[in-house]
């Protein structure tokens, strides 16, 4: 479960001061599909740098799993993401020059876990690319680049996986195979799927939808709600 | 990160960007490629000053003088006051010092110094001539054989010590005394002429026996005061390694034969049973501090002493000096490729922002980071190393022959290369490279991950 409290972010200082979020609250249950939306420069892409502890709100904090993020040393931050959550881009990140079995070990091998092949080629058949297992990345397709970073996100069995924009750079259709494939992946492992987007389509088939403007938070709408009864929002 | 998936990564980002990669590995090469060189010219210089040693000294020996003035102690640019109690040589060097020399009590002396076990005297007689009958006279010089000299023959037998009447010639009297080849010539007989002092008695007598002394009177004289020796050639010496030049021609007999000719070259001179230097062997003299305490003693008794170790401190001094400045060079070279290590890791770094964003966005910690770029710049510095000095290995090794026999080397090769020397000089400009790439590698590790992976 993921609490977000109270969440404020300020770039700048005095004059120049910028207000990225504000007082921004809400709550995910564990194994839910959640969909931050916005126009460039709601502050979602803030707000999810915030969730996943790679940036520090001004105030309030996030607590994932009863931790809170804001106060967990660096190194134990580290540990955390290392293990139990990954990150899908709009624009793959994925190493041209290496091989798919190479892209895949990244995270493996920051989190210091041996015996890699398996868990690697288990990763790439939930993606359909065990058969470009050692192709390089270069020359795969746009699709075949994100079902590779998807396999990547999922290869550590993190328990949360953020996705910004995954469809940002991909034709419709492509886009559409890559939605059906994080869903899918969501019902099979049970991870909590957080996405940045502005696709309405894909944001209508989260359970949650969070719509930010200016860094507030304008609606919520939580399908899970009347099951779990979970998220709120606190304005 | 675990050490060996930072080791490939690294390794695999170098190969990314090959030509840079080893355009900077080559940078310090030219370094490793000097410094490769300089350490085998060094180890093969020291080889030939032990060779020198070898040959040519006992390691239990010490020299023993009557006063320092021998080893270099004198200023010979100013004028020296005359002291009776030196007699004045010339040294083959030309510059003409006072040496204050050693009697027999001298050396009965230094014999009773607890410790010595031998005393041996330093003999080397210019003859008046060397020949055989039918054949050319030549002049030459014949010292007295050390049972620890070791110089290679070409023909014949060396025993220890050297019988009475036999002599070591070298290969350059064969074929001037007419022998068809080395063999033949060992077993032959040889005359040596040595001078007496022209005796004032013989000539006072001449003059009172018959008026006016003229020319042809002293010719007969000097006739009379030639003494001539007969000796047979038990070996032939192959052109050895000495310390001074100008001794390559040396011939060599017993102790007791050449005492015979010094006494006979040097009777009624200041130099009769007189000595510069003689050879003291210690017991257990191999023994560094027994050496040393032996040493102690006979200086304590007012004599000048020098040891194996302190002759070759002197021979290396020139070789370290001349080591010193080759390895300056290779320092200089190494340096300027630090700079080059540190660009080509700034670049790297830029390259691979991103790369680095997602890394540490995945949880990599920031030592790990600045490790892998740490890394890198090892594997630079590993690469450069191995190739200037396998280049160095390659060069050395083609050109050894040549440069050996143009130096004129007494058989030792001038380049010795040493593994673990080359090991240890690879490990140096790792250790050299990642220092240049400790600022980029902190760069790297100060990325701020939200900055590095921004995409608008």
């Amino acid at each position: 479960m993921i609490e977000v409290k109270a969440v404020s972010k300020i770039y700048g200082k005095k004059q120049s001061a910028f207000t990225a979020l504000d007082d921004v609250s809400f709550t995910v249950p564990t194994g839910a599909t959640v969909a931050i939306i916005g126009k460039s420069g709601s502050g979602k892409s803030t707000l999810m740098h915030i969730m996943s502890g790679l940036d520090h709100p001004n105030s309030g904090e996030v607590v994932v799993d009863g931790q809170v993020l804001q106060h967990l040393k660096r190194k134990a931050m580290d540990r955390f993401r290392a293990t139990e959550m990954s990150f899908i881009f709009q624009a793959f990140f994925v190493e041209g020059s290496q091989t798919a079995y190479q892209n895949v070990a990244l995270p493996l091998e920051i989190a210091e876990i041996r015996r890699r092949r398996k868990l690697i080629r288990q990763a790439l058949e939930q993606v359909d690319l065990l058969d470009k297992i050692n192709e390089r990345a270069n020359n795969l397709s746009g699709g075949q680049k994100q079902r590779l970073a998807i396999a990547r996100a999922i290869v550590n069995k993190p328990k949360l996986i953020f996705a910004d924009e995954p469809t940002g750079n991909l034709d419709s259709v492509t886009g559409d195979k890559i939605i059906k494939l994080l869903f899918d992946l969501n019902k099979s492992i049970g991870n909590t799927l957080c996405v940045v987007t502005h696709d309405e389509e894909l944001a209508t088939r989260c359970q949650i939808r969070i719509t930010l403007k200016d860094g507030h938070v304008v609606d919520i709408k939580d399908t899970t709600k009347a099951k779990r009864g979970s998220a709120h929002a606190t304005k | 990160m675990r050490l060996s998936d930072t080791l490939l990564r690294s390794g695999r980002n170098l190969r990314q960007a090959k030509a840079r990669t080893l355009l900077t590995a080559l940078a310090i090469g030219v370094g490793a490629f000097a410094l490769t060189l300089t350490l085998a010219a060094s180890n093969g210089a020291q080889g030939f000053v032990n060779k020198i040693i070898a040959d040519n000294f006992d390691p239990s020996e010490l020299i023993v003088t009557k006063d320092n003035s021998l080893f270099g102690k004198t200023d010979t640019s100013k004028p020296q006051v005359y002291d009776d109690s030196y007699v004045a040589t010339t040294s083959r060097a030309g510059a003409t010092t006072q040496v204050k020399q050693l009697t027999n009590d001298d050396i009965t002396k230094i014999q009773a110094i607890k410790g010595v076990e031998e005393v041996r005297k330093d003999l080397s007689i210019s003859l008046q001539y060397i020949t055989r009958p039918g054949q050319k006279k030549y002049i030459g010089t014949v010292n007295a054989f050390s049972p620890s000299q070791n110089p290679d023959l070409v023909a014949g037998k060396l025993v220890k010590p050297l019988k009475n009447d036999s002599i070591l010639v070298p290969e350059a009297f064969v074929s001037a005394l007419g022998f068809k080849n080395d063999n033949q010539a060992v077993g032959q007989e040889l005359t040596l002429a040595v001078r007496k002092p022209f005796d004032q008695a013989i000539l006072e007598q001449a003059l009172q026996q018959g008026g006016a002394v003229n020319d042809a009177k002293l010719q007969q004289l000097d006739q009379q005061s030639t003494y001539t020796k007969t000796f047979t050639i038990a070996a032939v010496l192959k052109k050895p390694t000495t310390v001074q030049p100008g001794t390559e021609l040396d011939m060599y007999i017993n102790a007791a034969d050449a005492d015979t000719l010094n006494d006979v070259a040097t009777q009624g001179t200041a130099s009769y049973h007189r000595y510069t230097i003689v050879y003291a062997r210690i017991n257990n003299g191999k023994d560094k501090a027994v050496l040393k305490a032996a040493q102690q003693r006979i200086t304590k008794a007012g004599y000048s002493t020098q040891s194996v170790e302190d002759t070759e401190a002197f021979l290396t001094q020139i070789i370290t000096v001349l080591r010193g400045i080759v390895a300056a060079f290779g320092a200089i070279a190494v340096i300027a490729s630090v700079f080059g290590v540190v660009n080509t890791m700034y670049i790297s770094v830029l390259q691979r922002t991103r790369e680095i964003g997602l890394m540490k966005a995945l949880g990599m910690p920031k030592r790990d980071v600045g490790r892998l770029f740490k890394v890198e710049a090892a594997w630079i510095g590993f690469l450069g190393g191995a190739l200037g000095s396998l280049l160095a290995f390659a060069v050395g090794t083609a050109l050894n022959p040549w440069i050996t026999k143009k130096l004129d080397f007494g058989g030792q090769r001038l380049l010795i290369f040493r593994l673990p020397q080359v090991v240890v000089l690879i490990v140096a400009l790792m250790l050299v490279a990642i220092f240049a790439g400790l600022l980029p590698a902190r760069k790297a590790a100060k990325l701020d991950p939200i900055e590095a992976l921004r995409t608008e």
